[in-house]
């Protein structure tokens, strides 16, 4: 009962085939032969039928059941293994993070593949996910005989994979880590040890052997993050033939409690207690500086999943609204305000529910549009053959990977919030999916840096990536936009709120250039409501652009027409209901204000 | 084992019905999907395929949207398809539609038609026997097992606590219910494959056949009446008791 998948493919069809350069993409070389606009709505359709019918009947079994601990193994309900099995085996699962893989589908398109999976059980996706996220990260960069040995196991999802880099004492500050790394005679081969936490299937009994990327310090090597290199750890030795060897004392010492997402095992790991586990060495060891190349090589799966993260907090707060928007037209209660004596009406009717439902569309529409951007500007990265395009895309994917995983992730939990008080009382029970769906969304704005990290990195970092200019570039398209439709006629008001807010975003951005010479501590104090304001003017921008192309739509004729008003509707919302605080904040910032940090510890 | 699969396209079982002004089912923005019982039938014939070789051929008859769940029954494993689409059909009744199947079957080699016991929009289970009655071929139907033997299916058909099991000489008509087995969803290496696979659209001409008048026409359609508020009694318990009372007796008339 409280799984309760409800889902549609309309939007994503929207984003794919209406509003953003699909033929481009499938015009890349990679896709060319393969797939084309056509074949759109039969590969989502199906991915949607596939993700209800197998992966959503898991939903249940990962909240209720969950990952059980037992005598140093971890289980997971047999409805997980079903699900797993079928995914890998009907070619919608971890292949697609193979770049040389024949046939795979465009990240523009398995983006919603995976979006309806991520909504059936996001507990469970996390173990395709890393499988194929690890695999890529050695095929980027491991040896041929690595890359051999490893992958194509792990694209299968024969063996499952882990990204571990959080320890007890090194949390938010991975450079304060304390897991080593030991030389031994064989080259490339070290002895590892230490106590990873928080490490997302870092144990289950989905794949028969997991295959672990661990961050620690070679002996000897440079303190901080600059002296971390990466590791390939097997659960189970991989023997040069392919064949499993013995278990590479990598010990589960014990699995998470945890609010939500019950289902994706949360282990806590040590490696090394019997001083017998293996590492092998990903690039290059510390150069002279006793610099390694560890951190660099795991920023390349961060990036990816720090957009993922944003996503998997998307599609669970969408489900959460699909059912809200569900219940609100069943549930009779109240009368019209302007009929005090009418009859009963559906709460949908009510003008309070209605701003909580369109807030719930509004939003989880903007961060679509910023997932799907990002999408389409990974497979030209990874697929363009023009330099240019290349180098674009991956300018403006900097800028908007920060907002993607901290604007969804923040919003994703008070999105939730709203759908719980569309049901009133009956939201707060677990018989409906909205109570887990607030639970399971909470760590997303936790995971993969916290969203404070993701807001220095937008303030800190990316607004000075080349003193600037990648920053200033990203801007402009903002501003070419409102140039280009200056005077637009059915979308006046809207053009105006964005243009407002385009230049009180300006101001702020050098006010805050200001603020890290007069007083840095305003930069922190303030860093997280800048990522929002940038979130929310990008987001402006971007529906509006949306609101554009269903515009284009209606007049070329009737057909879909309910779809295209909601569209402009959405927009139309959004502008006038949220980009305006881009222009308060702006205001707010001007204040300066230090009272949290003027306040006596002892006052609070 | 050449088989040919029957299928139809139908309105999503959770699609809410309405009719247009002038009393038509509307179709606009509603879900469709393949009849739920051809899939069982879809299913069966690959799963044949798959263990005895042959061929498995899917013939539909509908619209251009009808050719999604031809896709779809490609996608699932099929080979090939034939769509008979020729705007002359709408309107036709059973007996059109079986007679046009006929002459599509006429020109091919198959040992077996499976197809689903009942369509979920229609409901009236006569396309398979009236095709069987034209062919002259013997049908099995609202079959849940079927096994292949020399020159013969041995096909279960469930009673009421009991199960019929008849041997049918093939060629045969067999219509599949459900419990048949449980149909796969195309893989995505299906689905792309698919594009690849034959589907070949014949119209009324193309088959040599001319516009039959159909024998029987829907003169209209009707929703059923919606469901009434509730009644609720207020007032004491005493007076509430007796009102329900006179309620049941007089107005629901059920005590
Ligand atoms: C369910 C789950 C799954 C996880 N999966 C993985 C995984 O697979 N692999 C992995 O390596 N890790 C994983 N993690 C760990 C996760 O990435 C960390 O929990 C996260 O990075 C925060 O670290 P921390 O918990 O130590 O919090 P801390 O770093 O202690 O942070 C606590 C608070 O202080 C703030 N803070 C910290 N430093 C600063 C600063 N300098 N300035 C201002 N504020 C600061 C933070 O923003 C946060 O609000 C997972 C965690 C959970 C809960």
């Amino acid at each position: 009962m409280a799984g309760n998948f409800i889902y549609s493919t309309r939007d994503h069809k929207f984003i794919i085939k209406e509003w953003l350069d699909v033929e481009k993409i499938l015009g890349l070389k990679k896709f060319r032969d393969y797939y084309s606009k056509e074949d759109v709505d039969g590969i989502l359709d199906q991915a949607l039928t596939v993700c209800r019918e197998m992966v959503a009947p898991s939903n249940d079994d990962g909240d209720i059941i969950g990952a059980k601990f037992n005598g140093g193994r971890v289980a997971l309900p047999p409805s997980f293994h079903k699900a797993y099995q079928y995914v890998q085996a009907n070619g919608w699962g971890s292949g697609h993070k193979d770049i040389d893989g024949e046939g795979i589908l465009p990240g523009l398109l398995y983006g919603a593949v995976h979006e309806y999976m991520i909504a059936a059980n996001p507990a469970f996706v996390a173990y395709v996910g890393l499988a194929g996220g690890i695999a890529g990260i050695i095929k980027a960069f491991g040896t041929r005989e690595q890359v051999d040995l490893f992958t194509p196991k792990m694209f299968e999802g024969t063996w499952g994979g882990t990204m571990c880099l959080t320890e007890p004492g090194g949390g938010s500050d991975v450079g304060d880590m304390l897991s080593k790394a030991y030389p031994t005679g064989e080259p490339g081969i070290y002895r590892i040890r230490g106590t990873k936490c928080f490490i997302t299937a870092g144990d289950h009994d989905l794949t028969e052997n997991i295959i672990h990327l661990v961050l620690a310090r070679i002996e000897g090597a440079a303190p901080g993050t600059k002296g971390l290199s990466l590791f390939i750890v097997p659960k189970i030795w991989v023997n040069p033939d392919g064949s499993l060897g013995e278990a590479n004392d990598v010990a589960t010492v014990g699995i998470e409690d945890k609010m939500g997402l019950k289902g994706s095992a949360t282990a806590v790991l040590s490696f090394g207690e019997e001083n017998q586990c293996r590492g092998i060495l990903l690039g290059s060891p510390p150069d002279e500086n006793g610099f390694g190349q560890g951190m660099a090589q795991m920023f390349k799966m961060i990036n990816g999943a720090r957009v993922d993260t944003g996503h998997c907090a998307l599609a669970v707060a969408a489900v959460a609204y699909h059912n809200a928007l569900q219940y609100a037209k069943e549930r009779v209660q109240g009368r019209r305000i302007t009929e005090p004596k009418g009859q009963r009406v559906p709460i949908v009717e009510h003008e309070d529910v209605r701003r909580m439902l369109l807030t719930q569309k509004a939003v989880l529409e903007a961060g679509r549009a910023m997932v799907f951007k990002a999408y389409y500007y990974l497979d030209l990265i990874a697929f363009s053959e023009d330099p240019d395009e290349v180098k674009e895309a991956s300018r403006r994917l900097e800028v908007i990977t920060p907002l993607i995983k901290a604007y969804c992730s923040d919003q994703a939990w008070e999105l939730i919030a709203l759908a719980i008080q569309v049901y009133g009382g009956y939201g707060y029970t677990e018989e409906y999916p909205v109570a887990r769906q607030a639970r399971d969304s909470k760590i997303y704005s936790i995971w993969e840096g916290t969203n404070y990290i993701q807001s220095m990195d937008l303030v800190g970092r990316k607004w000075r990536l080349e003193n600037g200019a990648v920053f200033k570039e990203w801007l402009e398209e903002i501003g070419f936009f409102l140039e280009k439709h200056k005077g637009h006629e059915t979308l006046a008001r809207e053009f105006a709120i964005l243009a407002e807010a385009f230049a009180a975003y300006q101001g702020l951005v050098k006010l805050v250039v200001r603020y890290f010479m007069d007083d840095i501590r305003l930069v922190p104090l303030y860093s997280t409501r800048i990522l929002k304001a940038t979130a929310e003017l990008y987001c402006g921008y971007l529906l509006l652009d949306q609101a554009l192309a269903a515009e284009a739509k209606l007049n070329q004729g009737p057909e879909d027409e309910v779809f295209y008003r909601g569209k402009i509707h959405t927009a139309q919302f959004y502008l006038r209901n949220i980009v305006p605080e881009v222009i308060a904040t702006a205001k707010l910032i001007q204040e300066a204000d230090t009272s949290a940090l003027e306040m006596p510890l002892e006052a609070f | 084992m050449n088989i040919v699969v029957l299928i139809k396209q139908t309105f999503d079982t959770e699609a809410k019905i309405q009719l247009t002004g002038d009393g038509k089912v509307n179709d606009q923005g509603v879900n469709l999907i393949m009849n739920p019982y051809d899939e069982f039938a879809v299913e069966e014939a690959i799963r044949i395929k798959e263990a005895k070789g042959g061929e498995v051929t899917i013939v539909s008859l509908g619209g251009d949207k009808a050719q999604e769940a031809v896709r779809q029954a490609l996608a699932m494993g099929a080979d090939k398809a034939v769509l008979v689409n020729d705007p002359a059909l709408e309107g036709a009744d059973h007996y059109v539609v079986a007679k046009v199947l006929a002459k599509v079957l006429e020109g091919m080699e198959y040992d077996l038609i499976l197809t689903g016991w009942v369509a979920i929009d229609d409901q009236s289970s006569q396309v398979p026997g009236r095709l069987a009655e034209v062919l002259g071929l013997p049908q099995a139907n609202v079959v849940t097992k079927l096994e292949v033997e020399d020159g013969k299916v041995v096909c279960h058909r469930e009673g009421d606590g009991s199960v019929e099991v008849l041997e049918v000489p093939l060629p045969a008509v067999v219509t599949a219910q459900k419990g048949l087995n449980e149909p796969r969803y195309p893989s995505l290496k299906g689905i792309m494959q698919a594009k690849k696979k034959e589907l070949k659209k014949v119209s009324l001409g193309d088959l040599g056949l001319p516009a039959e008048e159909a024998k029987a026409k829907v003169v209209g359609y009707q929703l059923p009446e919606a469901r009434q508020a509730g009644k609720v009694v207020e007032g004491e318990p005493a007076e509430t008791v007796s009102q329900l009372i006179e309620f049941l007796t007089k107005e629901a008339k059920v005590i």
